[in-house]
């Protein structure tokens, strides 16, 4: 069996996904207000404010109101941000602050585990929140306020699942090399914002070749925030399903990978 | 006594740093290991590649013969580790802690419930098994760091530095909870910083220098080895400190200890009598040797004192 494979299996791995779990239904009063809250401001302040001045848009022929071609961007941005924030931050405190690694380092759970089981649960964190993002979308589309297929919004966390497992471990990557959580600000702003700014998730990008398109191909949230869009819009799913597989296990083998080697070496150089 | 744990020929480095140069262990079942050293000795380093949390570089760790890096899924198993800083899961209650940490091991304890229950009254911890670990005392949440580590019913036990910020009552507690584990069977490996504590609860002792053990056996037998059977101490005001230095390299080997307005000069009966002669215009008291005085020679001399 592939090595990945067998330690995504393994007891140990499902035993530390489950302590995360654990921790989470215990505060989940707390951890299920951003996901609740954020997409209602969204929606509010650049859906109906910006909305307003922006008007009709065209998207693959169709006039589309802003706030319908901006709610399916809202769940591609929290399938991706959600992962990546949580292993950056999340994971480092787990790592550093409450030094519950080291704990489990004494057990027979071993570091490869331990990192599967933060990657696994990141993602599985974006999916609880993209769900929770749907609720509100599904809620507004109700109200009228976003027209969308409103029978999709159910399939929509489940499929950015890839999407959050690739983006969390890119997370681990940083988490792994940052001498302290201040410098967490670097891959926020310099890696974390600029993906989601080129991925379509809040306004569109006319870029067909050069250097911008080549990043937005290789960005699994664009493909993620097309597909959201065009099952949310009516247009049957396109290439981008079969850009949004190969770029997202592709993204994870590597950050994975990376993911690994970078924890080992900084938690058991010591 | 059967052998539960022997190490041989272990080395680790971090970078260029050799950490542990050559280390050789034995544990026996029912028996404890008290690993002393002063700060840097390679004590939790040689703690760490016992219990497999980092790789040696090179030698042999067996636990009832067989290898761990050869059966380490297995053999972790058999071990219990309470670690010198606090690894409490401490969004958890104390008793979610004991039943979290039970399943990270296999094969699962069959009774979970009823273990859990023996150890909180074993460990005086039912009336706050409801409560975080961060409401209790320094005392009991190191109580609970050692449940925590016997919840899975381990073989031998690692307690690094396991009293280290408690106060005198804590520290008692826990010498307790250490004889009654020991009398049940386990074999304990101990690292600390406290001689009396090493006395107390050890069987036998390895003390550690730069990576390197420097002397093994009780602890009587370690002083009188490396020490020598007395202490000389006198009043920096009495003495010159080049004569008094000179004097000691030249006849012990060993340079005197400055601790605070004393000099501290550990001797063999024959030292004594010489120091006696030479320093008779000096106002000094002699005592028996402790482990305290081992450190000092461990920290202020620039090589082992293998030849003492």
């Amino acid at each position: 069996m592939n090595p990945y494979l067998r330690d995504l299996a393994d007891w140990r791995t499902r035993a530390v996904f489950l302590r995360n779990a654990q921790v989470y239904l215990r505060n989940w009063r707390t951890a299920f207000l951003p996901p609740a809250l954020e997409p209602v401001v969204s929606l509010l302040a650049f859906g109906i404010g910006l909305g307003a001045y922006v008007g009709a848009m065209k998207w693959h022929g169709q006039s589309v109101d802003y706030i319908s071609y901006m709610a399916p961007g809202l769940v591609a941005q929290t399938v991706f941000a959600t992962p990546f924030f949580e292993t950056l931050y999340s994971s480092y405190v787990r790592m550093f602050y409450q030094k519950t690694w080291d704990g489990l380092l004494a057990t027979q759970v071993e570091l490869r585990h331990i990192v599967w089981a933060e990657i696994t649960w990141a993602s599985a964190r974006g999916v609880l929140n993209a769900t929770v993002v749907c609720a509100v979308l599904a809620t507004a589309n109700a109200l009228g306020i976003v027209h969308v297929h409103a029978a999709w919004l159910v399939a929509l966390p489940l499929i950015g699942f890839f999407v959050g497992w690739c983006f969390a471990a890119f997370g681990l990557c940083f988490t792994a090399i940052v001498p302290s959580i201040d410098h967490m600000n670097f891959p926020v702003f310099l890696v974390g914002v600029p993906l989601g700014l080129i991925s379509n998730t809040y306004f569109p990008i006319d870029a067909h070749q050069g250097w911008l398109a080549a990043a937005m191909h290789a960005n699994p949230i664009y493909h993620l925030a097309e597909l959201y869009r065009s099952m949310l819009l009516g247009n049957a799913p396109d290439a981008h399903v079969w850009w949004l597989l190969g770029t997202s296990v592709g993204w994870l083998l590597v950050f994975a990978t990376a993911a690994q080697a970078l924890v080992q070496r900084r938690v058991l150089a010591q | 006594m059967s052998e539960i744990l022997v190490a041989r020929g272990l080395i680790k480095s971090f970078g260029d740093k050799r950490v542990v140069d050559g280390l050789d262990l034995d544990l026996g079942t029912g028996s404890v290991l008290g690993l002393l050293g002063p700060n840097g000795a390679g004590k939790t380093t040689t703690l760490r590649m016992l219990y497999g949390f980092v790789e040696p570089d090179a030698g042999d760790i067996r636990y009832d013969g067989q290898l761990l890096r050869a059966h380490r899924d297995e053999l972790k198993g058999w071990i219990g580790v309470c670690t010198q800083h606090d690894t409490l899961d401490h969004d958890f209650s104390v008793e979610q802690n004991l039943r979290v940490y039970a399943s990270y091991f296999r094969p699962k304890l069959a009774d979970l419930d009823r273990r859990v229950a023996e150890l909180l009254d074993a460990f005086g911890l039912r009336e706050f098994a409801k409560q975080p670990p961060r409401q209790l005392s320094g005392g009991f949440q190191r109580r609970l760091m050692i449940a925590r580590s016997i919840v899975h019913q381990p073989r031998v036990l690692f307690l690094d530095e396991p009293t280290t910020g408690l106060d005198p009552a804590a520290r008692v507690d826990v010498w307790r909870l250490v004889a009654q584990l020991r009398a049940q069977g386990m074999a304990i490996v101990l690292t600390t910083h406290y001689m009396d504590e090493a006395e107390r609860l050890s069987d036998a002792i390895t003390v550690l220098a730069r990576g390197k053990a420097v002397a093994r056996g009780t602890p009587r037998e370690i002083l009188g080895e490396v020490l020598g059977e007395h202490v000389a101490v006198l009043d920096v005001a009495d003495v010159d400190e080049v004569a008094l230095r000179a004097w000691a390299q030249a006849r012990t080997g060993n340079q005197p200890a400055r601790v605070l307005e004393e000099w501290q000069i550990p001797l063999s009966a024959s030292q004594l009598a010489a120091f006696s002669e030479t320093f008779a215009h000096c106002r000094f008291t002699v005592r028996q040797p402790t482990l305290d005085d081992l450190f000092l020679r461990l920290a202020v001399e620039p090589t082992a004192p293998e030849a003492a």
